[in-house]
């Protein structure tokens, strides 16, 4: 079947607005006939992720002087911050590589007027979408909570789609966009765990679980409690994309599409009930538990990117402290989180303390620098853990601890 | 064999014939063209110009931006043949170009075997010795 493009539209296809537009067009319309879109919709904005061959982003961007719609760009990914990698321990060969690499998309990012946001949580630092906007997001979180949390519709798009998508400003009207694709269909309950005593990695321990029963299922939640914070419900949500590939997770009474139950499930049925009680939790965390006499080298924090109020927290850790010699301490947060946090007070604590914060990506995806004579790393997300033992082939041991204990065990 | 075609366009090649769910990323190491999926019997076998046959794709935001890597250096496939599209393997024939078709008139898993010829002409899959 073939799409039905607007007149504007077809313009772009042609080669009317120059061949990086069209060549974007032709991928959209032909990923688009493949999945079934009628037509096309106009976006209210984009992230993208700042990692494409440059090869590539120049052959998509030729021509093009401005980005399609609003443009924010995701997190430096392998946790390769430009300004920091030597600070963080990252090797000067890993850097003699990317550096070139990011000198050429950040020319290509300047000209077309790319947000230089970096970070995984766009939300934070001015991308804040509308309930029921048609976006095109990158990053398996972000893409989970603006669907989830916001209600704004964004579909898995994979990075060459996401890329035309901004350039163009349009999407294939497909998966997520339609109201019918947005329902519930796995039911998560609590069984005989007490929703208020939940830690943040109980949560992430559930939801760690969740993703890998859910797989690429809508989830709906029922029985958190409203007091559950902003920094807890992205605690819970983030390990969900990991384990699985969950990108939209209802939490009735606490999401916008879920003001009730019947109304998650579009008043269908859920296929599977998922009853999450104390084995799934201590199951879960069994698989990065730090056994006797191991000793950690590394503590990551931000997986996803610390808020203001969690940097306040981690600065109160490590108030008048300093981390041991030799140990490493990673924290991930927006540039422009840096910097309020430095208005705080908070940027210096943690720095004096030997921590770096870095607008990078703290999962290190997809080509981990963790320094060689890092063996065990701490981190109270299971996103994190999840990614870094696996891109590190087994290399690296990753633990999850709480924030405190994963800073109290490199303390000197 | 006929066959939907997703991107069109002529190759041919021998085929390699994958019973998983495929990737670029994870499953694939552009510098070297072949696959890396752990405990397979293909592990190590070159995907370079061959026409890729798989039930469907699987995710990996980044897998379209291998896929092209591999193009650059000569070791991405000439064509992918699969039962069923999947989003990511679309967009990642989609990013070099390469003639990609699903819901073809038999299962190409079943039919084809790793070796044989494969000439793809447009909606045409032609399997040969």
């Amino acid at each position: 079947m073939t799409m039905i493009l607007t007149k504007e539209e077809e313009a772009m296809a042609s080669g009317k607005h120059g061949p990086g537009i069209a060549k974007c067009m032709s991928i959209l319309k032909k990923f688009g006939e493949a999945l079934g879109a009628e037509k096309m919709v106009k976006l209210s904005s984009a992230h993208t992720m700042p990692k494409e061959p440059p090869e590539l982003l120049k052959e998509m961007t030729e021509g093009v002087n401005q980005t399609g719609t609003f443009t924010t760009l995701h997190a430096l990914m392998s946790a390769f911050d430009p300004h920091l990698w030597r600070k963080m321990g990252i090797s000067e060969g890993f850097a003699s590589k990317e550096l070139p690499l990011h000198e050429q998309r950040l020319a290509i990012y300047r000209r077309l007027g790319f947000y230089e946001t970096y970070t995984c949580l766009p939300m934070l630092v001015g991308n804040l979408p509308r309930r029921g906007d048609f976006i095109s997001w990158i990053g398996s979180c972000a893409q989970l909570f603006v669907n989830s949390l916001l209600g704004a519709r964004t579909n898995r798009d994979g990075g060459v789609v996401n890329l035309a998508a901004a350039m163009t400003g349009r999407a294939p009207y497909r998966g997520l966009f339609l109201d019918e694709n947005r329902y519930g269909q796995v039911l998560v309950e609590l069984d005989g765990l007490d929703p208020y005593q939940l830690t943040y990695t109980d949560l992430g321990a559930i939801g760690y679980y969740v993703g890998g029963k859910a797989q690429d299922r809508n989830v709906v939640i029922n029985g958190l409690p409203k007091e559950l914070d902003m920094s807890q419900l992205l605690g819970l949500m983030a390990p969900l994309p990991a384990s699985g590939s969950v990108c939209l997770c209802h939490m009735v009474g606490l999401t916008p599409e879920a003001s009730s139950l019947e109304e998650a499930f579009g008043h269908r049925k859920a296929t599977e009930v998922i009853k999450v009680g104390k084995e799934a939790i201590s199951e879960t965390k069994a698989l990065h538990a730090l056994h006797q006499h191991e000793k950690i080298d590394m503590v990551v924090l931000g997986c996803p990117h610390c808020t203001i109020q969690e940097l306040k927290k981690i600065a109160s850790f490590l108030d008048g402290k300093k981390i041991g010699d030799g140990r490493r301490l990673w924290i991930g947060s927006p540039y422009q989180l840096y910097y309020l946090a430095q208005t705080m007070g908070y940027s210096q604590m943690i720095e004096n303390a030997g921590g770096v914060i870095s607008s990078s990506c703290m999962a290190t995806i997809p080509d981990s620098p963790i320094p060689d004579d890092v063996k065990i790393i701490a981190t109270n997300s299971f996103k994190a853990s999840h990614y870094i033992s696996r891109l590190t082939k087994g290399r690296v041991k990753v633990v999850v601890q709480e924030m405190d204990e994963c800073i109290h065990s490199i303390l000197s | 064999m006929k066959g939907r075609v997703i991107n069109g366009g002529n190759a041919s090649g021998e085929a390699l014939v994958l019973d998983v769910p495929f990737s670029f990323i994870g499953d694939f190491d552009p510098e070297t063209g072949n696959i890396t999926i752990l405990n397979h019997p293909l592990f190590g076998k070159s995907l370079a110009n061959k026409i890729l046959v798989c039930p469907t794709g699987k995710g990996g935001t980044i897998a379209p931006f291998i896929a092209y890597q591999a193009k650059k250096k000569g070791n991405a496939p000439a064509a992918i043949l699969c039962k069923k599209v999947e989003p990511i393997l679309c967009e990642s024939a989609l990013a070099i170009d390469i003639p990609i078709l699903d819901s073809l008139s038999e299962d190409p898993v079943e039919h084809i075997k790793t070796g044989q010829f494969i000439s793809i002409e447009n909606d045409e899959v032609s399997v040969g010795e």
